[in-house]
């Protein structure tokens, strides 16, 4: 739950102007579930810019690219080809 | 300047919403342009999970503010779908129409691209 702050996207308060100081918020890509990680279906495992990561079994990539689950199963990072790298995420019965 | 982006999915669900930005529209406690965008996303956020029964994904600045990132996925049943439509259109709707008359502080992109 967040709290409910009416000054979230105000100004930050005190302190002097400055020409500079913007900056965008970082992004928090990267990994949102661990290889192993038993994940729900619909759960994300990858927020990327690009496919860092391509998507496997059970895996689909949204319009953001991000990764996210299509069945209940455990994760699995796995190589694709020589240089390339695929999440998938198998059943619990299929796991290896 | 605070900016509100909101993506939908292939079946032109609303998914994905980011809120990024200061309205800079008054001193830091006066500011009544952050205090209406913070209290509807804020509000609506906590809804999907209080109503709709969701879990979303939120990633926000708690220290600085101006970040607020929110997914859901809607691999759920319908009636949960309906209600997080009907809250995230609602909000869409809002500040849309905060935006008509508060140009200066936000901007809303009701972005076409799918997630």
């Amino acid at each position: 739950m967040l709290e409910m702050n009416l000054q979230f996207f105000a100004h930050h308060k005190g302190g002097g102007s400055t020409a500079n100081g913007r900056d965008s918020a970082g992004r928090r890509l990267g990994a949102k579930a661990a290889d192993g990680q038993t994940v729900t279906a619909g759960s994300i495992i990858f927020r990327q810019r690009g496919t860092k990561i391509h998507p496997g079994e059970n895996v689909l990539r949204g319009g953001d690219d991000t990764l996210f689950a299509t069945a209940a199963g455990i994760v699995r990072f796995e190589r694709l080809g020589r240089d390339k790298k695929k999440v998938s995420v198998y059943p619990v019965a299929e796991a290896k | 300047m605070i900016t509100a982006s909101f993506y939908r999915d292939r079946e032109g669900n609303l998914n994905h919403y980011r809120i990024i930005g200061h309205a800079n529209s008054g001193v830091y406690g006066q500011d009544i342009v952050c205090a209406a965008v913070s209290a509807t996303t804020i509000g609506t956020t906590n809804s999907l999970q209080d109503l709709a029964g969701l879990t979303p994904v939120v990633e926000s600045d708690q220290d600085n503010g101006g970040y607020l990132d929110v997914t859901i996925s809607l691999h759920v049943d319908q009636e949960k779908v309906l209600i997080s439509q009907v809250l995230l259109e609602n909000l869409l709707g809002t500040l849309q129409s905060i935006q008509k008359n508060y140009s200066d502080y936000l901007i809303v992109k009701n972005d076409t691209s799918t997630d």
